[in-house]
């Protein structure tokens, strides 16, 4: 038989249809179905594959929990994974089943489950174990072409926006009880927020008719009452199409809105809205899940839970199949009997687990009336057909089985609250025999569980739970009285599995539909050790898919239990972890995506740069020069070798103001700097500057830079571009907690000044040019000394300093006048052939000169001895941070690797950063025993000055091997480079060049 | 995410903090006269016990003020924030139960989420 329009009761509205495709073939729908209730109008009951074995599957549920019919949406930027169950249908919509090849009706996949026998539990594990080589090339893509779910995204932009809310309480949940704590808190001094994962309120009043009356309203009424008095109420808030996913520490939830549930996406605007919920006390009404019962191919299109099958029938007003065949072994499935009764379509057999005494009087009476067909103490044993439920055999008394044919089987196995937001807010849970399943216990935060979460099935009783709960709220006083169209016994018999014969390889009883997992794989995986619930799960994969189990995690618990011989509160949950529900990653990046995702930092010269060509890297947030093109064919190397060329010949500049600056001031600063700092301060001049390095506790260079001493109370620092805010944070650190006593103030002013460095034999020329009224002479103006002056309407401070070895400036001024002062630097500097470099220019001419770079010759386990920097070191000095380590046994070794220069004894040839430096001429091959190495390189530079390559490496005892021959390995091949140690300095050593 | 409350700026979300490890932990004067084991204790090593524990935090994205805190590491209880100049309040003020909700055992982690 076909499906039918319920005509009495629906809320979508038929007079709104609506055009969809689905593997495209064009259907109609209407305004309101999801693509689940569309299709099962439509008599598509064949929706999808499965994952490991391509069994074909139908619409097993109504709702979040589907395991099955998860579908791809092709016009929305090809998402995957979708929930059919959920997602609602719009003009023009696209859907494309997955995971199936060439179709759904005809996939060659589903050879998998002819050799089934091949992958049990675990098989990943155990199958896929050689021959060597195998996995990479043969059986990892194999797998992953027929194994999983959709395929990825295409030209996704994410534009989801996130939201802050704090409230006094959340309502999770606009069902009965949350709807009626709701009604009791409206126009009170609570701020309430309640969320909703469907597009309407209502939740089991809707799904069903469940409930008659309240306050002897008709149920519809109610509810559009209730909307009406939230709506003018003053304090509260819905939130609808919002799914919470997460209950994090401190009453903090994380909703998800679908702004355009229903609606087609227009990819201007965001779709997603990520609600962040602090709240003071948390209401979880979020209801109950169904669970099956496994059977032989209990996974057949046309087998549905019991409650989903009501639920399209109320909700969608579809009746998927005119005469099922219901199976339970409680009493909620009544309700779904007595509307198929009243919409006269009788169920072609009523089959119960429970003997006659459990389901009462009352409903073998209805059932005899109405001539169903019913059996008591009965089982289902399994179904039968070609890609659909054809045949159901109903097991009657032990041996007796009876065949009856019909195209749909509605399965309820019980009900479980939905302890999953409850567990993740670290409530303890405990195990209720009466209700056969587990139940929230003791909170851990202030969580208040309402109706059928709390395991109150008794709508009855609801009003009374509320009032009692919420008692210690100002909440109004306000009765709901609930008449029930039902029984309030609930009733149910324990049954996980029914007693079924294997009839083929096809004949197979599932635990986890998504994961395609059997209750077979369970058995197995307990008899090979697994019997702990945590291993047992990630061994078969059962309740790892994106449904997480929701209708089936307690039935494998159950399974395991009865294989135990334990009960089922002794073998315990898995742990419950959020999400929810799957949310899209872009939900959770928001706004910090693309440019956005990092901001980006860019200097004052930054135009100038760009009409200059140069080629920009990422320096932490900043974008500095990396080299500057002279013309568009010029490659890097060549514009290296001509900028470090033109620099030492003429005159280079480099803008450097990424370079981080500190302010340091107080009465204090001088004790604080010589505390922080290896460096002696007292005894240094004020207007002079001094080449500084900051340890940490373990005597590790941290950072390095200048420092500008003004007078003992006040100095300016600059550290590495990237470690500015460590050492500025570093310094609060110590001020606020080691010596609170210091009167010293420090501040950031990276950003308060724009640096240019200007080098070469010519800047002198070209400074006084610029600078006319300062006097550049060596003796007026010496190495390691400043000046702090007016210029251009502004304060400059002009310090002569040097990190290429050449005659050096650094200028510091406002950034509003940084491009003025640059262009006019080359205004002046053309006629000297100023040039400007980047970052690997600066690289390049530091290397030569023998200077290091804070990451680059270091890593955090190099001292200042390491580097031959005992100069450096105040030892004099009482304390300073570090200076304790200097001295441990470990760094005062002397087969420390330690900073050498190195060349390569043939000149010709180029030495790799990164490199190992060995003793041996070769690398045998294979490797069969460790090679001995004695260090790395860590920079290397064809140096156009000296026209060889020059490379410093950090190597054991490297200052005792001045002038011996080693080798470095090469990225070529085994053959090793042969080199000789030398002093790291390849430049002016003499430092004529830098103090005349 | 937990609610950190600032004794400067007031509730914030812990986003805006960073963990600074164990309090009261004084660098040593006089450091020159500590043996090598003494010194690398203060250097290297750190408590991070199951229970209460005694931790620095700073607003590093707020005030930048360092304060100490004392903190449950087991259920994220904070049972105390007090400025660095205030004393160290006593263990035996909280009640170290040592037993996150779920009822975890003192050593390790697994699955008791379910109430015996």
């Amino acid at each position: 038989m076909s499906a039918l329009d319920n005509k009495k009761c629906s809320y979508v509205k038929k007079n709104k249809k609506i055009a969809f495709t689905f593997d495209g073939k064009k259907y109609y729908g209407y305004k309101g179905d999801t693509i689940a209730s569309a299709l099962l109008r439509n008599n598509v009951r064949l929706v999808a594959r499965s994952f490991k074995y391509h069994r074909p599957r139908g619409i097993y549920t109504c709702g979040i929990e589907e395991p099955n019919a998860i579908v791809q949406i092709l016009n929305e930027h090809n998402e995957p994974n979708t929930r059919a169950t959920v997602k609602q249908i719009y003009d023009g919509m696209k859907v494309d089943s997955q995971n199936r090849w060439p179709s759904l009706n005809l996939d060659i996949g589903s050879i998998n489950n002819l050799l089934s026998p091949m992958f049990s539990a675990g098989f990943y594990y155990k199958t896929f174990m050689g021959p060597k080589g195998f996995w990479k090339r043969i059986y990892e893509p194999i797998i992953r072409r027929t194994a999983g779910l959709g395929k990825p995204p295409k030209e996704f932009r994410s534009k989801s926006i996130h939201q802050n809310h704090n409230v006094d309480i959340v309502i999770v949940g606009a069902g009965l009880s949350g709807l009626i704590a709701a009604r009791k808190l409206i126009d009170t001094e609570y701020d309430v927020l309640i969320l909703e994962q469907d597009s309407f309120i209502g939740g089991v009043l809707k799904n069903s008719n469940k409930v008659e009356k309240i306050n002897n309203q008709e149920v519809n009424k109610w509810i559009k009452e209730t909307e009406r008095l939230i709506k003018t109420s003053t304090n509260i808030k819905i939130l609808k199409n919002s799914l919470v996913t997460s209950y994090n520490f401190t009453n903090h939830l994380i909703a998800l809105e679908d702004k355009f549930a229903g609606k087609a996406i227009d990819t201007s605007k965001s779709e997603l809205t990520l609600h962040k919920i602090r709240t003071t006390h948390t209401i979880l009404a979020n209801g109950h899940i169904e669970r099956f019962i496994s059977f032989r191919n209990n996974d057949l299109p046309g087998v549905m839970l019991a409650s989903s099958f009501e639920k399209y029938i109320h909700r969608y007003g579809v009746i998927p199949e005119t005469n099922p065949v219901i199976f339970t072994n409680n009493s909620s499935t009544v309700t779904l009997l007595k509307s198929l009764v009243d919409l006269d379509h009788k169920p072609a057999a009523y089959v119960d687990a429970r003997d006659k005494n459990k389901i009462g009087k009352k409903l073998l009476t209805y059932l005899k009336k109405n001539n169903i067909p019913f059996y008591t103490n009965a089982e289902i044993e399994g179904c039968d057909g070609n890609k659909k439920v054809e045949t159901i055999s109903i097991r009657k008394n032990k041996n007796k089985i009876i065949k009856v044919k019909s195209e749909m089987l509605c399965v309820s196995g019980g009900i479980n609250p939905d302890i999953h937001l409850f567990t993740q807010s670290k409530g303890l849970v405990k195990w209720d025999d009466k209700l056969i399943t587990f139940k929230p216990d003791v909170p851990f935060q202030n969580t208040i569980t309402l109706g059928s979460v709390s395991g109150n099935y008794n709508y009855e009783k609801t009003n009374d739970e509320i009032n009692n709960k919420l008692s210690f709220l100002k909440a109004k006083n306000i009765e709901f009285k609930i008449e029930i169209n039902d029984t309030n016994n609930f009733n149910i018999k324990e049954l996980w599995e029914t007693q079924h014969e294997k009839k083929s390889n096809w004949s197979k009883s599932f635990i986890d539909l998504h994961n395609d997992v059997t209750t077979k794989d369970l058995k197995q995986a307990v008899v090979e050790g697994f019997d702990r619930i945590e291993h047992l799960k990630r061994f078969t994969t059962n309740s790892m898919g994106t449904d997480q189990g929701k209708i089936s995690s307690i039935n494998s618990l159950g399974i395991v239990s009865k294989i135990l011989k334990k009960q089922i509160s002794e073998v315990g949950t898995t742990t419950y972890r959020p999400p929810y529900a799957p949310l899209s990653f872009s939900a959770i990046a928001g706004r910090s995506t693309y440019e956005f995702y990092d901001p980006q930092r860019k200097t004052p010269i930054h135009n100038w740069h760009v009409d200059n060509k140069a080629v920009f890297e990422d320096v932490g947030q900043w974008k500095r020069p990396w080299y500057f093109k002279e013309h568009d064919a010029e490659t890097m190397h060549q514009a290296l070798q001509r900028e470090s060329k033109q620099t030492r010949q003429t005159a280079g500049i480099l803008d450097g103001s990424t370079l981080g600056k500190i302010e340091i001031k107080g009465k204090d600063a001088l004790e604080f700097m010589n505390l922080m700092y290896t460096n002696p301060f007292t005894k240094m001049k004020p207007m002079t500057s001094r080449y500084a390095l900051m340890l940490g506790e373990d005597g590790m260079i941290k950072d390095d830079g200048i420092v500008c001493k003004f007078n003992d109370k006040h100095f300016i620092a600059t550290t590495t571009s990237g470690g500015a805010p460590k050492v500025l944070a570093d310094m609060e650190e110590y001020l606020q907690t080691e010596w609170p006593h210091l009167q010293v103030y420090v501040n950031s002013i990276t950003e308060q000044f724009t640096t240019f460095n200007i080098s070469g034999p010519k800047s002198r020329d070209i400074m006084s040019k610029v600078f006319t009224e300062v006097d550049f002479s060596n003796e007026n103006f010496p190495f390691m000394t400043f000046k702090v002056f007016n210029y251009m309407d502004t304060e400059v401070r002009i310090m002569r300093a040097s990190f290429t070895g050449e005659l050096g400036y650094e200028i510091y001024i406002t950034p509003n006048h940084g491009l003025a002062l640059w262009k006019r630097i080359f205004h002046h500097g053309n006629v000297f052939d100023l040039v400007p470099y980047g970052t690997e220019t600066m690289h390049l001419l530091r290397a030569e000169k023998g200077y290091v770079v804070i990451g680059q010759e270091t890593d955090g386990t190099v001292t200042p001895i390491d580097l031959n920097f005992n100069w450096m070191i105040g030892k004099k000095k009482k304390d300073f941070i570090g200076k304790r380590s200097l001295t441990r046994s470990d760094t005062a070794r002397e087969d420390r690797k330690q900073l050498v220069g190195i060349i390569p004894l043939d000149k010709s040839e180029f030495i790799e950063e990164g490199q190992h430096v060995v003793e041996r001429e070769r690398i045998p091959d294979p490797i069969k025993t460790p090679v001995e190495y004695l260090g790395h390189v860590s920079s290397s530079y064809h140096s156009p000055n000296l026209n060889h390559c020059i490379a410093m490496a950090m190597i054991k005892g490297g200052n005792k091997l001045m002038g011996s021959k080693l080798f470095v390995s090469s990225s070529y091949g085994t053959k090793n480079i042969p080199v000789e140690v030398v002093s790291p300095v390849f430049i002016d050593p003499e430092n004529k060049r830098l103090i005349s | 995410m937990i609610l950190i409350n600032c004794p400067y700026c007031g509730e914030r979300d812990q986003s805006e903090f960073s963990n600074g490890g164990e309090a009261h932990v004084a660098r040593p004067e006089n450091s020159e006269n500590l043996n090598d084991k003494d010194w690398g204790q203060y250097v290297f090593y750190r408590d991070n016990p199951k229970g209460i524990f005694y931790e620095r935090w700073v607003h590093s994205h707020g005030c930048r003020k360092w304060f100490n805190a004392v903190r449950n590491t087991s259920t994220d209880e904070i049972l105390k924030i007090y400025k660095l100049d205030e004393k160290q309040p006593k263990l035996d003020r909280f009640t170290n139960t040592l037993k996150t909700p779920s009822g975890e055992p003192k050593v390790g982690s697994g699955n008791f989420t379910v109430k015996k």
